[in-house]
């Protein structure tokens, strides 16, 4: 690679450290791209599989598809599973309020009266409750968010600065006329 | 000249421990941020777990590096290794730092609570003071060779003393609090082992590249600050 | 025997220009004094709270107390030109390191039996009767300050900021020191049975064993430069 470039400075003008420069430069926006393409991914996931709405937003969009809601059930709401009764509670957010029914098992207590939760199903208008067929955690993106973003980014800095200044320093003791590094037979 | 072959060694070399880091890191975001499915118990929170856990097994390897270096560096007294050992010890400080900040927002939605006096966060906050004595010790003396030595000493007792710090911190803990808060409740389901083996891995490579990056750069500094100090002093003569 | 007599003489030479200025132990003692006073003013000394906080002041006094003291164990060696003298010495290396530590753990052994008269008086603590136990828990305690402490003393006696690196390379790795002795001492204050607390003392043991032996090995590379 980099005999490449020591062949290309001798056989025109450009200069040899502005060929390792646009290399450098090269690599990193080649990174940069393969890691906002995953950041892109993850975004897109988030969006399509983890975004809540809620009950306001599910009033006022009325939508036919599966969506999740998320809200808090309201105090004395709360009605236990039977033998044949599903649990209903009305889950209220953002000044709307929602009756739900969910048909299932609630093995690890998510649900109990003031808590917030989210719920999977769809919105029968015509009923005007929600039916809810799963029930999940109330997903904490900002934390992951900052948690990727506080150690990906420092790192790619710390690389890309450190990197620069190998370049720079090699470039630097050359121009010296003290220091041949000899590698790549 | 050791010292010249050895840093050839790492020009040549080191762009294969760049790409597999690049190729193992990618794949691991991927799968842990697109692909894979959240924790039971935790939700969606357990993807910190991806980051959290590579950056501090990588603290912890970088330290072992530092350690090992100082050995080295106090046998063979070679410059360069002494440079493989300023190097370890700054990503040890950086990995750290990351440890500590991604733990830290990990255990909001966990523990509900930024910091909690764990024996391992407690250790690897005794291990990040320890890191930054090390290198203001290194700014402070002006000797190179005073400069090597002592800090190698400083880090090889360091290192002797992470594991009492640990189990003293971890009785002092089981007096005070029920020890349950330390376990984060992750049992780690097969889709999840796959971003994590990748990421640990991924991580762990990408400090051996970053450390010949930065042996390299404090080489050459040191090289370039002879030289110049030399042909200084020849045009003062 | 030319070891231990090594060990000997430097320790006896600590002790004796410490006899004749007395500049060492004074300034501990009257430093910790100073400390014990604010943190009686920082805290309500009830009696409950005493027992729950007085193991802290304690070792934080006594740690600045080393702090202050160790610090400057090289430093009289450095300005009386004598570390260039300890280096062409066809002496071992570690005896030197030992009879400085001999000499440091005696400093700061006389400092902390001065105190705990002082400790007992000021805060109307009962622990006469459990004197031995204390003193035992100081001396282990105290052995493993005194050993990082001359290690770390001899690092940075020749660099700027002495008194700025000494603490900040000291506090982090003393740390189970003084969550050992902290414990220990509140097991004395609680008049608990020895058997509750004697596992902080193994502790303290391990690591005075370690750090003496690890700091006397590697006490040679710093003489050599």
């Amino acid at each position: 690679m980099r005999d490449n470039c020591e062949e290309k400075a001798r056989n025109t003008l450009e200069s040899r450290q502005g060929c390792l420069v646009k290399r450098f430069y090269l690599r990193w926006m080649i990174l940069m791209t393969i890691f906002g393409s995953i950041s892109i991914l993850g975004a897109v996931r988030y969006f399509q599989e983890v975004r809540t709405i809620s009950p306001k937003t599910l009033l006022s969009i009325q939508p036919k598809e599966t969506v999740r809601l998320m809200g808090m059930i309201d105090a004395g709401s709360f009605m236990k599973a039977t033998e044949n009764e599903p649990f209903r509670f009305d889950l209220s957010g953002e000044g709307g309020k929602v009756a739900v029914t969910y048909t299932g098992e609630d093995p690890d207590g998510l649900l109990r009266e003031l808590k917030t939760i989210v719920v999977i199903g769809n919105w029968e208008s015509g009923d005007g409750e929600f039916q809810a067929k799963e029930i999940a955690l109330v997903p904490n993106y900002g934390f992951i968010t900052s948690a990727y973003i506080f150690s990906l980014v420092p790192l790619a800095f710390f690389l890309f600065y450190m990197e620069r200044r190998v370049a720079l320093l090699y470039v630097m003791i050359k121009d010296e006329k003290v220091y041949q590094p000899e590698t790549g037979q | 000249m050791v010292a010249t072959r050895f840093i050839g060694w790492l020009r040549k070399y080191e762009k294969w421990f760049g790409l597999t880091a690049t190729v193992l890191i990618s794949a691991g975001l991927y799968t842990g941020l697109v692909t894979s499915s959240p924790d039971y118990y935790q939700g969606e929170v357990v993807r910190i777990m991806y980051v959290h856990v590579p950056f501090a097994q990588t603290a912890m390897l970088a330290y072992s590096t530092l350690f090992l270096c100082s050995i080295w560096y106090l046998w063979k007294k070679e410059a360069v290794v002494d440079n493989a050992c300023h190097a370890a010890a700054g990503l040890s400080l950086f990995f750290t730092a990351g440890g500590l900040i991604t733990g830290s927002i990990w255990g909001k939605p966990t523990w509900n609570a930024w910091w909690v006096w764990d024996p391992r966060l407690t250790s690897f906050a005794i291990m990040f003071l320890t890191l930054v004595g090390y290198l203001m010790l290194r700014t402070f003396l002006d000797d190179k060779e005073k400069k090597a030595t002592f800090s190698a000493i400083l880090a090889i007792i360091g290192f002797v003393d992470l594991p009492i710090i640990h189990f003293s911190v971890e009785w002092w803990r089981s007096l005070h609090q029920p020890l349950s808060v330390s376990n984060r409740g992750v049992s780690i389901a097969p889709d999840m082992l796959v971003p994590f083996t990748l990421m640990s891995i991924g991580v762990g490579i990408l400090f051996s590249y970053m450390l010949m990056v930065r042996t390299q750069m404090l080489y050459l500094e040191h090289l370039l600050e002879a030289k110049q100090g030399r042909l200084l002093n020849e045009g003062q003569l | 025997m030319h070891f231990f007599r090594v060990i000997r003489w430097i320790a006896w030479k600590d002790l004796l220009s410490e006899y004749r200025n007395r500049e060492n132990i004074s300034s501990m003692f009257f430093f910790a004094l100073n400390v014990i006073l604010i943190f009686s003013f920082s805290f309500s000394l009830d009696s409950e709270t005493i027992k729950e906080i007085m193991p802290g002041i304690i070792w934080v006094a006594f740690g600045f107390t080393a702090i202050i003291g160790l610090g400057k164990s090289f430093l009289i060696e450095v300005n009386n030109d004598c570390m260039e003298y300890f280096q062409t010495l066809p002496i071992p290396k570690g005896a030197i390191y030992l009879g400085k530590f001999l000499g440091n753990l005696l400093f700061m052994l006389t400092v902390e039996i001065v105190l705990f008269p002082l400790f007992v008086l000021f805060f109307n603590l009962d622990m006469i009767d459990q004197f031995l136990q204390l003193l035992l828990i100081s001396t282990v305690a105290t052995i493993g300050l005194s050993a990082l402490g001359t290690l770390f003393s001899a690092l940075t006696v020749q660099i700027r900021a002495r008194e700025v690196m000494f603490p900040i390379l000291l506090l982090p790795l003393s740390v189970p020191i003084f969550i050992g002795a902290v414990e220990a001492t509140r097991g004395v204050l609680n008049a608990d049975a020895f058997s509750l607390y004697s596992h902080w003392i193994e502790l303290l043991v391990v690591f005075d064993v370690i750090f003496v032996i690890v700091s006397f090995w590697i006490f040679e590379f710093i003489l050599d430069y």
